[in-house]
């Protein structure tokens, strides 16, 4: 039984879905928390929908020999970038509303392109674009693993040398600037690495799964944990139970791992919100007490005084 | 060195900002430094613009202003240098689970190199801060979870445990409650008296401090008046920046100023 396990693991398919799912709960836990933090995880839905109109572009030139060498995913990490930038610019000034219709704009402007460009591109590679938008995690190739891997190393790298600028960053970025900090690099250079890490993720495993674990796990636990730290970890698990289970479940009942992976992750959101709820309310009870014992001894000065006066 | 004893001086200073709005009109003034000094008037009477555009956040679109003698275009890097700066409360963002000690330590941090290691030094200098306001219980609770006067008092805090020669705060009493506003203005007093650190205030009340200040600009898009509190607790002149509702009333040997902007924070 073990055995047969161990083999099974070590089946090439297998180890680069596992490997792929940690690199991805990397990219999660480190760029998701940020963009969590500085308010912009709508973002990561612009992005990845840039990264399939993108390559839908790279193929287009490809197959029409106007530029042979223009990758698809040159053409993904290209428009990703651009769209970082433009909702990073639109939501300089902390304004939300502004970064949506950034992101609303180029959602639809990347998907249009997308969609324009099937009808020139020959029907056979026609499935290479819906990959970054479905995508599966156990059709990932070595050179896919391989550019996780060094996304997932360069953002763990700025987090580490470059959390402190990032977290000044989101909570106060007039004083970080009035202080002397590049705020804008810092920002710029968050969103750019991001951004990448988003269009890499999103032709290995598609938009839907990067977008479900991008997000709902690292705003879930914004709900729940009460420190930078244990977000941080916390997405991480998050995101490796949501992806290992719907591994599991595609192995046996032969489902789409993303799709169960996504909604495990969508459902921690709900479950955070719970315990949010749960504990405010709490929270409320013990303030109500407070306030009950304190009327209490109020009132009794209050009839002190009334005697006072009556003597 | 004659200019490095002017604290802030502006000439002819006008702020337009991008949608066109004329925030700052043809400002000009000079305050000697060292001082603990209050820019005061109505909600939109460019107060913060003022203080954004010596800290080199917004340009001039005409005329200059000079901090220290440095100009806020030409040497915005000395000056982030020499200031500390305590934003209006609501521009510090909640949702991030930052911890009261790492929002203090940031005064100090900010201004060093990365990866921006907090010494022990840092540390002591920080927890004092927090003594000076009172909140030094609430060293490695989240920030997010404090109250509005108790999250000013570790804003004051950061700004305190911080270094350079002018300490600039937004609002710092908006909406806070009385023992917070009681608190703060104590401590700026006493800091300010003890290190000879100056400091400038913009506040929509001058009463809470009009005992503290040395000098008071009356600001309403352009200069309205210039003095000592005493002076500027003029009927003529405050109803000049707030209208007609404002009265001054004399209360056990101080002049108080009331008008409809007193007490709480008027946002409209």
């Amino acid at each position: 039984m073990i055995d047969s396990i161990v083999s099974f693991l070590a089946t090439p398919i297998v180890t680069r879905a596992i490997i792929g799912a940690i690199l991805i709960a990397v990219v999660a836990s480190t760029s998701g928390t940020i963009l969590v933090f500085r308010g912009l995880s709508f973002m990561t839905s612009g992005v990845a929908h840039a990264a399939l109109g993108g390559a839908a572009l790279g193929l287009y030139l490809q197959y029409t020999g106007i530029a042979p060498w223009f990758d698809p995913i040159l053409g993904a990490l290209t428009f990703s970038t651009v769209v970082a930038v433009i909702t990073g610019y639109a939501g300089e000034s902390g304004i939300a509303q502004k970064m949506e219709v950034a992101v609303g704009v180029s959602f639809a402007l990347s998907m249009s392109i997308a969609v324009f460009l099937m009808y020139y591109i020959p029907p056979t590679q026609v499935p290479q674009i819906w990959g970054y938008l479905i995508g599966d995690i156990l059709l990932l190739d070595n050179l896919d693993i391989v550019l996780l891997s060094g996304t997932a190393v360069l953002l763990v790298v700025l987090f580490i040398v470059f959390h402190k600028e990032f977290i000044y960053v989101s909570v106060d970025m007039e004083g970080s600037i009035a202080h002397g900090l590049n705020a804008r690099a810092y920002h710029y250079l968050m969103l750019i690495a991001s951004s990448l890490a988003i269009a890499l993720a999103t032709k290995a495993v598609g938009a839907i799964l990067v977008y479900a674990i991008m997000v709902a796990p690292a705003a879930a636990s914004n709900e729940v944990f009460r420190s930078v730290r244990g977000v941080v970890l916390s997405v991480f698990v998050i995101a490796i139970i949501s992806e290992m289970a719907g591994l599991a479940a595609s192995f046996t009942v032969n489902a789409s791992p993303s799709a169960i992976a996504g909604i495990i992750a969508a459902m921690s959101y709900v479950v955070a919100m719970q315990i949010r709820k749960f504990r405010e309310r709490a929270s409320i009870l013990a303030a109500g007490e407070l306030e009950e014992s304190g009327s209490s001894t109020a009132s009794a000065v209050g009839s002190d005084v009334l005697v006072d006066e009556a003597l | 060195m004659m200019s490095s004893e002017t604290l802030l001086e502006a000439q002819d200073l006008t702020v337009r900002y991008p949608e066109g709005e004329v925030a700052l009109y043809k400002v000009s003034f000079s305050v000697k430094a060292p001082s603990f000094m209050a820019i005061i008037g109505p909600n939109g009477s460019g107060k913060s613009t003022l203080l954004k555009t010596v800290l080199g956040l917004l340009r001039p679109t005409q005329g200059s202003v000079r901090l220290l003698g440095y100009d806020s275009v030409r040497d915005g890097a000395s000056i982030r240098r020499m200031v500390r700066y305590v934003p209006q409360r609501d521009r510090i963002e909640l949702s991030v689970p930052i911890k009261v000690k790492d929002i203090v330590l940031m005064g100090r941090l900010l201004k060093k190199r990365p990866p921006r290691i907090a010494s022990r030094r840092d540390k002591k200098i920080a927890r004092e801060a927090l003594e000076r306001v009172d909140m030094d219980g609430f060293w490695d609770h989240p920030f997010n979870e404090l109250s509005g006067g108790q999250r000013q008092r570790v804003l004051v805090a950061r700004a305190l445990a911080g270094e350079g020669p002018v300490l600039m705060l937004d609002e710092p009493l908006a909406g806070t409650d009385a023992e917070s506003q009681r608190l703060i203005v104590q401590v700026l007093g006493e800091y300010h008296r003890e290190s000879g650190v100056n400091v400038v205030m913009v506040t929509h009340d001058l009463n809470p401090i009009h005992s503290l200040v040395n000098d008071v600009l009356l600001l309403k898009r352009s200069v309205v008046g210039l003095g000592r509190p005493c002076d500027v607790m003029d009927p003529a002149l405050l109803t000049q920046l707030y209208g007609p509702s404002a009265r001054v009333v004399e209360y056990a040997g101080h002049r108080y100023c009331v008008t409809r902007d007193t007490g709480v924070d008027r946002h409209d």
